[in-house]
């Protein structure tokens, strides 16, 4: 995992932040400028960057890749819809809710998973969110099976696409920030410390356990906003949104973009996402193109797009210097 | 409940298992030598199973038509793997796992769509072979016959798998790369001609393993999905890469399964998972399964 390396080191020109600033503001201004359809495909490329943001907790800043993301993405979303279609408990409760379920779920999960790493922690997230996917599509009289939910409406004065656009923009920000911040405390650094060496780790008194389980809450919470902020953005929620196809996204956006640095999956889920709308303008056959874009960026660019860039601007500075 | 019911479930279960450890010796076989997870495994049963078909269909032999046609779509499914591992997975053995399995994560988007791209999304079957079209009865009940045939087939698999492993010179090469790759590759002996072969073997069992699932009447996307997960259940049971490991968690995966699908079907799985975090809060590495860093 050399890539993960470079997210400790003083990276001046991100440190900086003013394209930070500019960013927002032209997140801010964006409703002004591009077309609704671009304007929901924006609103969609942010949601799912909070989930890859998720995922790269535990990848780039843990060091371990769960790939049953998707469970947790998709209880967060079930549990909004759930709560008030069939419980017309108010939205805010609702979306809390939905995250509290998320997180409820990574705890339980989490108490097995962490017990194991490295490849095997992958198959048992994978083997958990897929059996959570099955109970809600098998369990049709309560979840509404392979139907999906319907209606699912957020207040009123967020009901226009700009409006939610606005709020997911809001809740990205902060969710964002809060991650950010979490990866810079004394307990994102034990974090990294687990990542390069868990036994040296260890031998420090630090219950390893304890952090790795922990993280994974989190990191299942988040997945859970990223799933309650979707269900009302798309009015309804599918089983496609837990199945395990779902949890390759985030580990593939994050990959393209890159693992080391705090925004490489927002580049990569980005990338990917404005290049699916594109794609499905002129054929349905994008996941053989996905797959290939993946090969790609493996073969070709080690570290993601912004390890590519980071490298090449770190290259620059060594000769100048 | 009468032993007659039981031991019915029971038989169903050893079927279930013996189609299992078809698919999952080819995962674990692969990974216990070139330490690379295959995501994709269950994607080349798929193509197997839908190879199998049109063989099948264009072949018109009568009768026996459906062996020839297995082996045949297994022997594709293998060059297949010979491509895979010859383009793809060999420039990946030196960086880190995730990579790995994001690249076969790729693989299985990419031929999934293949299958859409050539079969559609309609459900496909062959009808049952000669001399297994009938059902026999057992204590009264009907029992498919071709349950044995399946039975018998993964007990071939067993039977080969251990001699190879154990009784071969290949098969010594395959437990030392398993233990000390560095070593084996130090005494002269070509590591890249090993993993290919190795992965070559494991895309032909995974081609047989779905051209025989055929006539159970369930070639169709998504196939691959729901035989893989069902896998990863058997090898993190029984431990990843070990033979023996592997034997046991089909059959505990088998027998959950078909108990659990007598007592009540949606929970057929959950159960499956019930017993695999058992075993994991026993011996996080699996019955058969050594530790690892």
């Amino acid at each position: 995992m050399e890539a993960n390396n470079t997210t400790d080191k003083n990276i001046s020109w991100l440190k900086s932040g003013w394209w930070l600033i500019l960013l927002v503001a032209a997140g801010i201004a964006a409703p002004y400028v591009i077309s609704e359809f671009y304007l929901l495909i924006l609103g969609e490329a942010l949601i799912m960057s909070l989930f890859a943001l998720s995922f790269n907790l535990l990848f780039g800043h843990m060091g371990q890749l769960p790939f049953g993301q998707a469970a947790f993405y998709g209880l967060g979303g079930y549990g909004i819809a759930m709560l008030m279609t069939k419980f017309q408990i108010n939205f805010w409760l609702s979306f809390l809710a939905g995250i509290g379920l998320a997180a409820l779920a990574g705890l339980i999960i989490g108490i097995f998973c962490v017990r194991l790493r490295g490849i095997y922690f992958s198959i048992l997230t994978l083997a958990f969110g897929q059996l959570i996917f099955v109970i809600i599509y098998k369990w049709h009289d309560f979840t509404g099976g392979d139907d999906g939910i319907q209606g699912v409406f957020p207040p009123e004065f967020l009901k226009t696409p700009i409006a939610y656009y606005y709020f997911v923009l809001l809740v990205f920000c902060i969710a964002a920030f809060i991650l950010w911040r979490i990866t810079n405390s004394p307990f994102g650094y034990i974090l990294k410390a687990m990542r390069e060496n868990s036994e040296r780790t260890e031998f420090l008194g630090i219950p390893i356990a304890r952090y790795q389980l922990t993280a994974f809450v989190i990191s299942a919470a988040f997945a859970g906003l990223a799933g309650a902020l979707w269900a009302p953005f798309y009015r309804s929620v599918a089983p496609s949104t837990l199945m395990w196809i779902k949890s390759g996204e985030p580990v593939m956006a994050t990959i393209l973009g890159g693992a080391g640095l705090f925004f490489g999956p927002v580049l990569g889920t980005f990338i990917i996402t404005f290049f699916h709308a594109y794609i499905l303008g002129f054929t349905h056959f994008w996941a053989i193109i996905m797959g290939t874009l993946i090969l790609i960026v493996i073969f070709f660019l080690p570290g993601g797009i912004l390890g590519f860039i980071k490298e090449k601007i770190d290259n620059r500075k060594k000769t100048d210097q | 409940m009468s032993f007659d019911v039981l031991f019915n479930q029971f038989l169903s279960g050893i079927a279930r298992g013996a189609l299992l450890f078809l698919v999952a010796s080819g995962l674990s076989l692969t990974f216990g030598v070139l330490r690379v997870l295959n995501f994709a495994h269950g994607s080349l049963y798929m193509l197997g199973a839908f190879l199998s078909y049109s063989i099948w269909k264009w072949l018109l032999i009568p009768v026996y038509g459906f062996y020839v046609a297995t082996l045949l779509s297994a022997l594709v499914i293998a060059g297949i793997g010979l491509l895979i591992e010859y383009t793809i997975l060999r420039r990946l053995y030196a960086r880190g796992w995730p990579e790995q399995l994001l690249a076969t994560y790729a693989l299985i988007l990419i031929i999934t769509d293949i299958v859409k791209w050539f079969w559609g999304g309609e459900f496909l079957s062959i009808p049952r072979p000669e001399p297994f079209t009938k059902a026999v009865f057992l204590f009264g009940f009907p029992f498919p016959s071709y349950n044995f045939f399946i039975i018998i087939l993964g007990l071939v698999l067993v039977f080969f798998l251990w001699w190879l492993v154990y009784k071969t010179r290949l098969g010594d090469i395959i437990r030392a790369a398993a233990h000390d790759r560095d070593m084996v590759s130090a005494l002269g002996i070509p590591i890249p001609w090993l993993f290919t072969s190795i992965f070559v073997l494991g895309a032909f069992i995974a081609g047989l393993s779905g051209a025989v699932t055929a006539p159970y009447g369930a070639i169709a996307l998504g196939m691959d999905i729901e035989i893989i997960v069902e896998c990863f259940a058997v090898v993190v049971i029984g431990g990843m890469g070990s033979l023996p490991g592997t034997l046991l968690g089909s059959f505990i995966v088998g027998q959950v399964y078909s108990f659990g699908i007598m007592y009540k079907p949606e929970l057929a799985l959950a159960f499956i998972f019930m017993v695999m975090a058992i075993v994991l809060v026993i011996r996080p590495w699996g019955i058969f399964g050594r530790p690892e860093r």
